[in-house]
C-alpha cells in the first residue's frame, strides 16, 4: 500500500491523514514467532525531525519492531510506512535510512575504514563519505586500526558511523549506549543531539531511561509487544503530579504542619521518623510560597522545601507495571512517590 | 547492482591473511599432490597400472599430478565459501549488509561471484606454482619434459585447468549453500566436509554405481576430466542440475527467511 493509499484509508484515524508529518507510521503491526507473539498490533507514529525514544523491558519486542521497519523481518500482519513508503518496499526507503541494530557487528580483521567501505560499496556511497563519517564520529585517528582492537565505545561509534553513511533522513539506533561508561554515554548523547540539529529523525531504543529523558522529546513505550504509551516525554511526566517535600525543625512541627496543610484542602502525608521526618504534599512549586506563609503564621520554621517531579524511570516502571493491553494516555497515570528534582528553599526559591 | 555487491565483497576479501591462508592452502594442496604423484611414479609398469615415469614423459604428463588434487582442492574451496557466507550469519554482519542492499538475491549473487573469482584466481596461481614444481620434480627424477611444452601438452594443461576450476567452483557453490542454509560457518564446514568426503566415500564403496550420483564424487570426476565410473559430460550435467536446483532453493530461503541474527 502506498503512502497516499494508506493516508486515504478510511480505517486510518484522522491523524494519519497528515502522514507526511511522520517518518514512521505503523498500523496493527504484529510478528509471531511460532507460538510467541513478539509484537502485537503496534500503532507507531514517529514525528519527522524528532528524537524519539523507544523503551520497554527486555523482550518487549523493540528489536523485532526495528527489524520489521528495516525489512529484515517480515511482519505477520499489519502495515505501515517508513519515509512515506510501504514497509514491504524497503528498497525504496532504506537508501535514506541509517541503522545500528543490536550493537555494532563488524568484521574483526578489517579496519574501521574497511568495514565502512564494505557498506559504502554495497550502498553505492562515495568513498569520501566514509572518511567524513569517521571524522564525525571521532574515529579518524584510529580509522586504519583493526576493528577487533577497538574499545566498546569506539565500536559503538563505528556502528553509528555506519548508520550515518547514507546521509540518512531517518536514523534508527538500537541500544547505542549499551555497555558504555558515563563519558561514552555523554558523547553519544551529544552526537544524537547534533544529528537532530541536522534535521534527521532519530529513533533510539535504550534501557537507560535517564538518557532517554535527557535527549528525547517523543517517547514510545512497549511491553510484551504492545504499545502502552506514545507521546511527548513532557506529557508523560507532567501528568504525574509533582510533590513538595518539606522538613521542619521538630517532629511536633511536622505533625502541626500536616494538620494545617490538610485543613486547607491539600493532600499530604508524613514519612520517616525522628529528624528525618518529612512531609510529602500534593502540590507544585507554585504553592510553595503559600505553604511558607502558612507555616510562618503558625510559628513553624521550614528547614527544607523542595519540589519533586517524577522521573521517566518512575513513569516507566509505573506504566509497565500497569495491566497492559490498552493504550493509555499520560493523564491516566497516578502520581509517583520517589525521586527528587528541582529543589526549592524558602530563601532562594527554585534552584 | 550485482557489481556493487561484488565490489563490496572484494573489500573484505582483499585482506592479506585471507589471501595467504586461502591461496596458500590451495597452492599447497595442488603442489603437494603434484610432487607426491611425480615422486611416486614407478620406473616400470606394475600389475595395478600405477603411474610410470614413461607415462609422465608424455604430453599429458604435466597434468598428471594436478588431476589428483580435485578432492582436496574441493574441500578447501568448499570451506572458503562456507566461511564467507556462514560467517555473515554467525557474526551478525548480514543485517548491516541487508540494510544497505535490501535486494537479497542481488547481494547473494554479488557475493557468490566475488568468492568464485577469488577461487578461480587461487586455482590459476596454484596451477602455475604446481607447473614449476613439476619441472623441478621432473628434473630430479630424470623425466624428459620436451612433450610437456608441446602444443598437445599445453592443450591438455588448459583443459585440466578448466576442469579443476569447474570442480572448485562446484564445491564452492555447495559451500555457499551450506553456509546460507545452516547459518554458521563452523557447522557448515564440519557437516559439509563430513558428508562430501567420508560419507560419500563410504557410500561409493558400499553401493556400486553411486559415484554417478553423489555430488563430491561427480566433482572429483570432473576435476580428473571424467572417470570410467562417472564420465565427464554426464557428471557435468548431473552436477549442474544439482547446483541449479540447490541454488534456487537456497535463494528462495535466503530471500524469504527472517534475519534474526
Amino acid at each position: 500500500m502506498s503512502a497516499a493509499a494508506l493516508a486515504a484509508d478510511p480505517v486510518v484515524p484522522a491523524i494519519d491523514r497528515t502522514i507526511d508529518s511522520y517518518a514512521v507510521v505503523t498500523l496493527g503491526l504484529s510478528k509471531r514467532f511460532g507460538r510467541r507473539l513478539a509484537v502485537d498490533g503496534l500503532d507507531l507514529r514517529i514525528p519527522v525531525g524528532s528524537i524519539t525514544g523507544f523503551v520497554g523491558p527486555n523482550g518487549a519486542g523493540k528489536t523485532t519492531t526495528i527489524r520489521m521497519l528495516l525489512g529484515l523481518i517480515r511482519p505477520t500482519s499489519g502495515r505501515g510506512t517508513v519515509l512515506g513508503h510501504p514497509l514491504g518496499h524497503s528498497r525504496a526507503y532504506l537508501p535514506r535510512v541509517g541503522a545500528l541494530i543490536e550493537g555494532p557487528t563488524f568484521y574483526p580483521a578489517l579496519s574501521g575504514r574497511e568495514n565502512l567501505m564494505v557498506l559504502a560499496r554495497l550502498g553505492g556511497i562515495q568513498t569520501k563519505r566514509v572518511d567524513a563519517v569517521l571524522r564525525r564520529v571521532g574515529l579518524g585517528p584510529r580509522a586504519l586500526d583493526p576493528f577487533r582492537t577497538y574499545s566498546l565505545g569506539m565500536r559503538q561509534r563505528l556502528g553509528i558511523g555506519a548508520a550515518l553513511l547514507p546521509s540518512p533522513q531517518l536514523l534508527v539506533l538500537d541500544e547505542p549506549t549499551n555497555g558504555l561508561d558515563p563519558h561514552g554515554i555523554a558523547e553519544i548523547r551529544a552526537m544524537l543531539r547534533s544529528f537532530a540539529d541536522d534535521g534527521m529523525t532519530v529513533f533510539v531504543s535504550s534501557h537507560l531511561l535517564a538518557e532517554i529523558q535527557q535527549i528525547c522529546e517523543h517517547l514510545v513505550v512497549i511491553e510484551a509487544g504492545r504499545l502502552i504509551f506514545q507521546g511527548g516525554v513532557e506529557e508523560l511526566l507532567a501528568a504525574r503530579a509533582p510533590e513538595l517535600i518539606v522538613r521542619t525543625e521538630t517532629v511536633q512541627d511536622a505533625v502541626q504542619l500536616l494538620r494545617l496543610v490538610r485543613s486547607v484542602g491539600r493532600s499530604a502525608r508524613m514519612v520517616g521518623e525522628g529528624e528525618s521526618t518529612t512531609l510529602e504534599i500534593a502540590a507544585d512549586c507554585h504553592w510553595a510560597g503559600e505553604l511558607n506563609r502558612l507555616a510562618m503564621a503558625d510559628g513553624i520554621t521550614l528547614v527544607h522545601l523542595a519540589e519533586r517531579r517524577s522521573t521517566l524511570e518512575e513513569a516507566f516502571f509505573e506504566i509497565t507495571r500497569s495491566s497492559y493491553g490498552q493504550m493509555r494516555r499520560a493523564s491516566d497515570f497516578p502520581r509517583g512517590d520517589q525521586g527528587a528534582r528541582g529543589a526549592w528553599t524558602p530563601e532562594a526559591g527554585r534552584r | 547492482m550485482i557489481w556493487k555487491s561484488f565490489e563490496s565483497e572484494w573489500v573484505k576479501m582483499r585482506r592479506r591473511r585471507l589471501w595467504y591462508g586461502s591461496y596458500g592452502a590451495i597452492t599447497g594442496v595442488i603442489v603437494l599432490t603434484t610432487i607426491v604423484t611425480i615422486a611416486g611414479a614407478l620406473h616400470h609398469p606394475d600389475a595395478r597400472g600405477d603411474l610410470t615415469l614413461g607415462q609422465l614423459a608424455q604430453a599429458s604428463g604435466l597434468s598428471q599430478g594436478l588431476t589428483q588434487s580435485g578432492v582436496l582442492l574441493g574441500a578447501v574451496s568448499f570451506s572458503i565459501a562456507a566461511f564467507q557466507f556462514g560467517g555473515e550469519f554467525a557474526h551478525g554482519t548480514l543485517r548491516n549488509l541487508l540494510v544497505r542492499q535490501p535486494r537479497r538475491s542481488v547481494l547473494m549473487a554479488g557475493k557468490c561471484l566475488a568468492v568464485l573469482t577469488f577461487l578461480i584466481g587461487a586455482v590459476v596461481v596454484a596451477t602455475i606454482v604446481a607447473i614449476c614444481a613439476s619441472f623441478v620434480m621432473a628434473h630430479l627424477r630424470g623425466i624428459p619434459t620436451g612433450a610437456w611444452t608441446s602444443g598437445t601438452g599445453m592443450g591438455d594443461l588448459g583443459i585440466l585447468l578448466g576442469d579443476l576450476t569447474i570442480s572448485a567452483c562446484g564445491f564452492a557453490i555447495i559451500g555457499m549453500i551450506a553456509g546460507v542454509l545452516l547459518r554458521s560457518s563452523v557447522i557448515a564446514i564440519a557437516a559439509g566436509l563430513a558428508i562430501l568426503l567420508p560419507v560419500e566415500t563410504i557410500l561409493t564403496d558400499a553401493i556400486p554405481g553411486t559415484a554417478r550420483w553423489l555430488p563430491a564424487q561427480l566433482l572429483e570426476s570432473i576435476a580428473q576430466g571424467g572417470t570410467t565410473t562417472a564420465p565427464f559430460e554426464p557428471a557435468l550435467m548431473t552436477v549442474s542440475a544439482y547446483v541449479l536446483g540447490a541454488v534456487l532453493v537456497t535463494l528462495l530461503v535466503f530471500v524469504r527467511r527472517d534475519v534474526t541474527a
